[in-house]
């Protein structure tokens, strides 16, 4: 059972199986059983079973874990902290640990001790297995390949995104069984004035599923950054068909363009970080690997953060060349030999890179803000966020697996994938960029009235608080907060997914009373509320966003210690909370509580059938516990948890600031779980998520304030939020509207210029290609072969008047035959005496 | 020279040597005998004698063993009247394999009934056994009674079905030309015998040598007018030959039998028949124009001259004994010990001109004939009649240039003597696949005319698919086994430097695609006539699988090449030595 | 050398098988009654016959180049043969009567091209 197989052939089967389902439903369609209705039984199977797979994946992880080592680690950690409360609690753990243990691991100790002198810088890389599976190609130094990195953070979010996406399967199959047969929508007037009548596309919506799972799972395993992009790309096309599935709609149509475009946008920043990293690095792979020759080459990783310099951040030798090539060009032209210079220029390269030019740092920085701009398209941060909101056209099951737990959160995950190569400065516009997200999102969903745009922007405004986390230095804090908001947040689409189901519309002004109605649904998402805004009894035990967004706020309070420049980074994380307590319970109260606002919709609702709400269940069970540190199982973020072993090299320590910004400190994330941190960042997260809940309940839930008069009160800010910050129509003015001008020139110089040309010179082609065929070709070619063929036929017809029929003549020809041979051999024996 | 000791000499060289080697053809008489028999005894008429027969031909096809024919060497059975060698074993396989194949076939096809199927059977079965003697013969005698045990039972199968009119003038065309060709045949026998002083074909051609040497030693009219007749001889004996071959223009007989005999008769006539025609074409070719080299002796116990004491080898005799009559048969002349095998084989140049020429002018007009007069058939058995005709033209071909290479180089020969072995192997199922869906369509369907066969696809397009594909072997097209065949047969024409006699090869084979495609065009493009009958004819069904089965080799034959080559190799292996 | 003067030798046997021959082919060639072909058919394999018998003659032929024995057994298989491929043939015009009413092989004619 070595892990090392074993992982990636788990994984690697998990990731195919989506694939294989989209295949046979692409296949076979309509024809899985009646209109296509076992297709969501091979969809959910497929993401069932790579869920099971996930599962016995971080069975083998666990089990093949190196145990001693762990206690090593701390003790050594802590003999380089400077606080002394936590030397003696870490000394502490470590005098227990070490007790029981022989005295093997005494010595083992001793050594990790010795070593430990830089022991502020020392981190070992976290334990991964990467490698190929298939060479597409090599052309020169370019080597694509389909390969696999495999560390704890694959592991845990393989299991994450199967379980959820299985979960919303079963949920899909009660939602969508109105495509299972011809539907009338509403939503599309045709021109007669009449109601579009369609057949159901219940398949197609499972095959996009499919598809979508397959491609995450890519995104996830994949072991180089040109397969990231890869199936950054299909998981793009995936949410373009996903969100335009009711496609006769105008406005999911444009929804889903938007969607597609925008990200766009960002995927062309993620080309220039990806030239930028090949240029330079000459390698695609994340981890290390063997060449055809057998030579161990350095993955992106090891040469961003190479082993020698502690896996610190290091500007890479190729970066250093690329950038200092004057340098390079004088030194070859001055050595002239090619291996002489090769090791001049290699004496060289510290120089160039710790100088005062600092060479090379620049190229990173690229690298890192190219690769963070697709990010920023992906996960809908500002300045390309406006595409979520529109994108909840798409089914509810669409928005709460794509556009709340996976998708998006693939931008998070390829920021602390790709963490190492960020320097400090991509770190700070990385967490300026999500707080700026956080806030402009919060603010917009205090107004908004359609419960997916809530929702929506609640998704936006919590991806903006993990974009910060990781630029502030808060890696496990940030992926925490990703893995338990995929919980609670696809808990909450799915729960206004049954919403909208009973009561027919989205708006929540028509809403209210609803627990009465539907208790599962009421009360699972009073438990996705309660997780988001971080709910729970300090200091002894909440539910799972608790734990993340104290995490990510305690981070926060360590940075702004350390930086007090960048304080507005913390005050954005604790108004946000507060913002975000406000208008998830101004979600709930309006929906479910109070008296209902609309009567015929009241008495419609009804609770959704069990094949939808035990899906709830099962994620509110999640979004409760996923952060406990349960004995027995495996804890997320503990000290000893699965994200904690997935901490990428070098990052436990303090960073000080690189070439660009010396002053700035990144602080080590351990730090920040100190008593004079902890203490004060976890009472501000409850004053804050208990203000915001208040607020709430003053307007909407026990309506003292009627929320009508602070509307009135508010008026401009009110339509500014409304109109979401004139964000579309500002991107109409300078984009739009430009660019049609400029499609409408080319298409103008295309249809006048270049078709008249190109149909010219056609039309030419065929005049003279005509003429030959008339002149040439039939009359002589065809001509000479078909009189030869009749010749043929002819003498063909001719020979068979030989045969008479008549026995006489047949018998008169053998005499005459065998004279006219005997003449004949009589004649021409002679001469041919002599034979050979 | 004592009669009991001859007798004792004889009765072990037939008990012994003989007999033994003989077993196949046994077989088939035991087999006839019994079908006869059966018949007359009570209760004999309730029993199909198909059954008989396929036990019989399937002892014949063990017998016809060794398998592994390198063990075999030359050895003439039956003092010399035939001769055992790969050659002969590798044909007894070959007809006893049609013998089984063609039996399945009738019998799946019922042309004949329980009533008479003896008679049929009987038939088929001593036709079989003459083909098995021309395959073997080694004597001109044999030549002669081999082509007539072959040619009679033909004459009544062509006319098998009495109640149709086309059936009987095609038996009487059949009868009366082959008994013309066969009196031909005879009396071209008898001025070679008489000239060269004996009828065995090994010592013919040591006398041929010697005369050929006397006559350019000494040159002159006498010798001149003495090869002319010989040249006459040799000439009307290949009427004979020519006649089985149905070679152009002794060719008269094929179209009218084919059209009038029934398709299965036509299977067998076209395959099995020419099959025994060239062997016995390369048997006489190659004894009256080569000499092999020191075989296997015989050696009786008692020294030779008893009554009818030949001479098994050759250079064995002994002095003549003018006086009495009942003893010493051939004398070898004096001069016989004096030429070496070698020194005969170059004096017999000559003859191997004329024949290889005599052989090259007849397959060229026979192959272009045959390939030109098909054009304008509208009878899909007259069709393959000429079919037929055209195909023995290439079969001949490689028959002149192993004569030719004879002299030159006898491994090409034997090359070349093989590949009429693979071509006839490959003919096989060609044509008995192509009678086969004749055969089973005239059931079904009740017409043999190609115009009727129109849009065929349409009602069975397994069945026009295999009919196509040996259409397309007949032709020649790679990678179907038609086209091992002729390549072949076009290398051994290479080898030999026979030019003009591959371009016209090439030519016909390329004139030839035009109406077999046109069956095939007819079959598939062309549409249905209204007035058709429904009928049902599905591979699924047991015709449909003898069809199947037969054209399976044709196309899978392209991967087992190799093996087909060795087998005829060694068949052709002992043939010149 | 007129072969009317000299004494009997091998080639009278040869004009005599010859002339038999020939007329056996004219007779195969022209005749319009079956049966009568078939007379013809006869004609030529006893030619060929008388043929194989003067051959076999030591005395004819010649000491060193005789047929000898097999000469003579040639002409008695051929008899035999002869025999019995007219047997067959009769019976093959036997049944062609059947078919046709009439032995004349012109009307054979149906089968051609």
């Amino acid at each position: 059972m070595n892990p090392e197989s074993v992982l990636p052939a788990l994984l690697g089967l998990a990731w195919l199986l989506p694939l294989a389902s989209f295949a046979i439903i692409v296949l076979l369609g309509r024809r899985l059983g009646k209109e296509g209705v076992l297709a969501s039984y091979v969809a959910t199977s497929a993401i069932l079973s790579g869920f099971v797979l996930s599962a016995i994946a971080m069975l083998v992880w666990l089990g093949s874990a190196p145990a001693p080592e762990e206690h090593h680690e701390d003790e050594s950690h802590a003999s380089s902290t400077v606080d002394a409360p936590l030397v003696v609690r870490a000394q502490d753990a470590g005098e227990e640990h070490a007790a029981p243990v022989d005295a093997e691991h005494d010595d083992h100790a001793a050594e990790h001790g010795e070593e430990d002198h830089h022991a502020g810088h020392h981190a070992e890389p976290p334990r991964s297995y990467s490698g190929d599976w298939y060479l597409l190609g090599e052309f020169g130094d370019l080597r694509i390949s389909i390969g696999y990195y495999v560390d704890a953070l694959t592991v845990t979010m393989f299991c994450m995104v199967t379980f959820i996406a299985t979960c919303i399967h079963f949920y899909a199959v009660g939602y969508m069984h109105d495509e299972l047969h011809d539907v009338d929508d509403h939503e599309v007037t045709l021109e007669d004035g009449g109601h579009l009548h369609r057949r159901g596309r219940f398949h197609r919506f499972f095959q996009y599923l499919s598809l979508f799972c397959f491609s995450m799972l890519g995104i996830v395993i994949a072991g180089n950054i040109a397969m990231v992009f890869v199936f950054w790309e299909l998981v793009g096309v995936c949410s373009y068909f996903l969100i335009g599935f009711y496609f006769e709609r105008h406005s999911a149509s444009c929804a889903a363009n938007k969607a597609f475009i925008v990200n766009r946008v960002g995927d062309f920043g993620m080309i220039i970080g990806l030239m930028a990293l090949w240029g330079s690095l000459g390698t695609f792979s994340f981890g290390d690997w063997t060449d055809s020759e057998g030579n161990q080459q350095a993955g992106i990783f090891s040469q961003v953060r190479p082993e020698e310099n502690e896996y610190q951040l290091r500007t890479p030798d190729g970066m250093v060349r690329a950038a200092a090539s004057e340098e390079v060009a004088q030194i070859v032209a001055e050595t002239g030999d090619l291996e002489a210079s090769e090791t001049a220029i290699a004496e060289q390269i510290p120089e160039w890179r710790d100088g005062p030019e600092h060479y090379g740092y620049a190229l990173l920085v690229i690298a890192g803000l190219g690769i963070f701009c697709g990010c920023v398209g992906k996960s809908a941060q500002f300045p390309l966020h406006v595409w979520l909101p529109d994108a909840m056209e798409g089914p509810t099951p669409v928005s709460a697996l794509v556009h709340s737990a996976t998708m998006v959160a693939a931008g998070v995950y390829l920021v602390g994938r790709f963490f190492p190569v960020f320097t400090p400065e991509v770190l700070l516009a990385i967490a300026y960029i999500g707080a700026i997200t956080l806030f402009i999102a919060a603010t917009i969903a205090i107004v908004a009235t359609d419960i997916k745009r809530v929702l929506a922007y609640s998704t936006v405004s919590q991806l903006g608080y993990m974009m910060l986390a990781l630029g502030i230095g808060g890696w496990v804090a940030g992926m925490f907060h990703l893995i338990t908001h995929a919980f609670f947040k696809s808990l909450l689409f799915m729960g206004s997914g049954s919403v909208i189901h009973a009561c027919h519309t989205n708006e929540m002004t028509k809403m209210g009373g609803l627990r009465h109605k539907m208790p599962w649904t009421a009360y699972t998402m009073l438990v996705g509320c309660l997780a988001i805004i971080g709910a729970g009894i300090p200091f002894v035990i909440g539910f799972s966003g608790y734990y993340s967004k104290d995490a990510i706020i305690e981070q926060a309070l360590s940075f702004t210690n350390e930086n007090p420049a960048h304080r507005i980074l913390f005050l954005a994380a604790a108004g946000g909370a507060a913002i975000t307590a406000f208008y998830m319970f101004r979600l709930w109260f309006m929906t479910f509580a109070g008296p209902p606002r609309d009567e015929r919709v009241y008495e419609h609702a009804h609770e959704s059938p069990k094949v939808m709400y035990l899906p709830l269940v099962v994620l509110s069970v999640f979004a409760i516990g996923v952060g406990w540190q349960l004995p027995g199982l495996p804890s997320l973020a503990g000290n000893t948890g699965l994200l904690e072993q997935a901490r990428p090299a070098g990052t436990l320590a303090n960073v000080e600031g690189g070439a660009w910004l010396p002053e700035l400190t990144i602080p080590d994330e351990h730090l920040s779980h100190v008593k004079e941190i902890k203490i004060p960042a976890t009472l501000i997260a409850f004053s804050t998520a208990l203000g915001g809940v208040f607020f709430a309940a003053v307007f909407y839930g026990w309506r003292l304030l009627d929320p009508e008069d602070a509307r009135r009160q508010f008026f401009p800010v009110h339509r500014f939020l409304l109109h979401k910050w004139w964000f579309d129509e500002l991107y109409e003015i300078i984009f739009i509207r430009p660019a049609h001008v400029v499609a409408r020139l080319a298409a103008g110089v295309d249809k006048n210029a270049f078709d008249r040309l190109i149909d010219g010179t056609a039309t030419f082609v065929r005049g003279v290609s005509d003429q030959v065929d008339r002149s040439i070709d039939r009359p002589v070619v065809d001509g000479l072969a078909n009189k030869l063929a009749q010749w043929t036929y002819s003498l063909g017809l001719g020979l068979r008047v030989a045969q008479t029929g008549s026995i006489r003549q047949y018998v008169m020809f053998i005499v005459v035959g065998t004279a006219a041979l005997f003449l004949l051999v009589s004649f021409f024996w002679n001469p041919t005496w002599a034979g050979n | 020279m004592n009669l009991f000791e001859q007798l004792d000499a004889y009765l072990h060289d037939t008990l012994h040597v003989s007999l033994p080697a003989f077993g196949p053809e046994l077989a088939i008489c035991a087999t006839i005998l019994l079908m006869l028999v059966i018949r007359v005894l009570p209760g004999g008429n309730r029993f199909d004698s198909f059954y008989v027969a396929l036990v019989g031909m399937g002892v014949a096809l063990w017998w016809a063993a060794p398998w592994d024919a390198h063990t075999v060497a030359r050895q003439e059975i039956f003092t010399g009247l035939l001769v055992y060698d790969p050659w002969t074993a590798y044909f007894r396989g070959f007809l006893a394999t049609f013998a089984l194949l063609f039996l399945i076939f009738c019998k799946i096809s019922g042309i004949v009934d329980r009533e008479d199927s003896p008679d049929f059977y009987t038939l088929v079965l001593g036709g079989l056994l003459g083909m098995c003697l021309m395959a073997a013969s080694n004597h001109l005698l044999m030549v002669f009674l081999g082509v007539e045990m072959a040619s009679v039972p033909s004459y009544v199968l062509a006319g098998i079905i009495k109640s149709r009119r086309d059936s009987s003038e095609a038996a009487l065309k059949y009868a009366v030309y082959g008994a013309g060709t066969a009196g031909i045949m005879l009396y071209g026998i008898s001025l070679l015998g008489g000239l060269l002083g004996s009828v065995h074909l090994p010592t013919m051609a040591h006398r041929l040598a010697e005369l050929l040497m006397a006559a350019e030693n000494s040159g002159g009219d006498l010798a001149q007018g003495e090869l002319l007749v010989l040249a006459l001889g040799g000439l009307m004996l290949a009427v004979g030959l020519a006649f089985k071959l149905s070679a152009v223009p002794f060719h008269f007989w094929c179209p009218d039998v084919f059209e009038g005999a029934t398709a299965e008769v036509n299977a067998f006539l076209s395959v099995a028949s020419k099959a025994a025609a060239l062997a016995l074409l390369v048997r006489v070719a190659f004894g009256m124009t080569s000499i092999p080299t020191p075989a296997v002796e015989v050696e009786p116990p008692v020294e030779v001259a008893g009554f009818f004491a030949v001479a098994d080898e050759p250079v064995e005799g002994e002095s003549p004994s003018d006086v009495s009559a009942s003893t010493a048969e051939a004398e070898t002349p004096p001069s016989l010990e004096t030429l070496s095998p070698e020194e005969a084989s170059s004096a017999l140049a000559p003859a191997r001109t004329y024949v290889a020429g005599l052989i090259a002018l007849l397959a060229a007009i026979t192959c272009t004939f045959g390939n030109l007069a098909a054009y304008g058939q509208t009878n899909i058995k007259r069709l393959l009649a000429y079919s037929t005709i055209a195909h023995a033209g290439y079969m001949m071909m490689p028959a002149a240039a192993a004569v030719v290479l004879i002299g030159r180089d006898p491994v090409n020969a034997q090359q070349a003597v093989a590949s009429i072995a693979t071509y006839v192997g490959i003919y096989l199922f060609m044509n008995l696949g192509a009678f086969a869906v004749i055969a089973f369509l005239r059931n079904t369907m009740g017409s043999e005319e190609i115009a009727d066969y129109a849009g065929l696809v349409r009602k069975s397009p397994g069945v026009v698919v295999c009919f196509a594909l040996i259409l397309f072997s007949l032709v020649g097209l790679p990678p179907l086994a038609g086209f091992l065949a002729k390549f072949e047969a076009f290398a051994a024409l290479a080898n030999a430097e026979m030019w003009t006699l591959l371009a016209i090869g090439g030519l016909n084979t390329v004139i030839s695609l035009f109406y077999y495609l046109r069956v095939v065009k007819v079959m598939a493009m062309s549409p249905e006539p209204d007035h058709r009958a429904p009928f049902r004819f599905s591979l699924v069904s047991v015709p449909g699988a003898y069809v199947v089965a037969m054209t399976l080799p044709l196309v899978v034959l392209i991967l087992g090449w190799d093996t087909l080559q060795r087998l005829t190799l060694t068949a052709a292996s002992r043939l010149l030595s | 050398m007129n072969l009317l003067t000299e004494p009997v030798g091998l080639t009278h046997y040869l004009v005599v098988g010859a002339v038999m021959f020939v007329t056996g082919a004219v007779c195969m060639a022209t005749k319009r009654n079956a049966l009568g072909v078939l007379m013809g058919i006869e004609l030529v394999l006893n030619g060929a016959n008388l043929n194989f018998v003067a051959f076999s003659s030591p005395y004819l032929r010649g000491s060193s180049v005789f047929l000898g024995l097999d000469g003579q057994l040639i002409a008695l298989f051929v008899i035999v043969l002869a025999a019995a491929e007219a047997a067959v043939a009769l019976a093959i015009t036997l049944n062609f009567y059947n078919n046709h009413a009439t032995v004349d092989v012109d009307e054979a004619d149906r089968l051609k091209g």
